[in-house]
């Protein structure tokens, strides 16, 4: 088991968070994570479905970013706006 | 380096009306050439029910940041001098104003150059989600974007 080192926030909008039941929750965070092992950590899948974005401290990024103390994560599903 | 071009942007929890908010803007008075585009919601929804309502969620902090960073971008890329958005968030219903880009320049090829590669920036690249509510109360979350 990998060793925890501090925690992050997770975040989840729209289809994503109905679909989990939250919005919002601390997360442990483990040596060398990113947003894609972390979501399967969180029991969503192997991989991150096409069209869904990952931002880091609400900024876009990779899902192979690595994760740091007290980061904001969020998962966002395909985006319809404008 | 950041962007000296004015860059006014809002989002509105309620009703706005897209030209009352242009003839408060002075950049539509002050340069020779003004895009604009007002998008509006669509009385029927994407599998042609008739809807009663859309909500229009967003991520607080991101999206305001995010408008303002595609607005800088394509303001220099097109060489305006200035850019208005408005955007709605919260529950619209059919008709009202979605969205209100308005973009000042000194010719109108970059004006309406930049109005359009801003508005489809937003699309695909500005944090919202809409859910369209139909008149039977079905929800259902809209993923992706209408063809231009």
């Amino acid at each position: 088991m990998q060793q925890s080192s501090g925690s992050i926030t997770v975040r989840l909008f729209a289809a994503l968070r109905e679909q989990a039941g939250w919005d919002q929750r601390s997360w442990p965070l483990t040596s060398g994570a990113n947003a894609l092992s972390v979501w399967q950590a969180l029991g969503f899948g192997d991989a991150i479905p096409d069209g869904t974005r990952v931002a880091i401290n609400q900024e876009f990024e990779s899902p192979r970013q690595q994760l740091q103390q007290g980061d904001e994560l969020a998962f966002l599903p395909p985006i319809s706006g404008g | 380096m950041a962007s000296s071009i004015p860059i006014d942007v809002a989002l509105c929890s309620n009703a706005f009306e897209p030209l009352a908010e242009l003839q408060q803007w002075p950049h539509h008075q002050s340069n020779a050439a003004t895009g604009i585009f007002i998008g509006r919601m669509r009385s029927q929804g994407s599998s042609a029910e008739e809807l009663e309502a859309m909500q229009l969620e967003h991520y607080p902090g991101m999206t305001e940041r995010q408008l303002q960073h595609l607005a800088s971008d394509a303001a220099a890329s097109h060489g305006v001098r200035a850019v208005l958005i408005r955007h709605r968030i919260g529950r619209v219903t059919p008709n009202q104003t979605l969205v209100l880009v308005a973009v000042s320049a000194d010719r109108r090829g970059p004006a309406q150059r930049c109005c359009q590669a801003l508005l489809e920036a937003i699309k695909h690249d500005a944090p919202f989600w809409k859910q369209e509510i139909s008149r039977s109360g079905d929800r259902r979350w809209i993923e992706g974007n209408t063809p231009l």
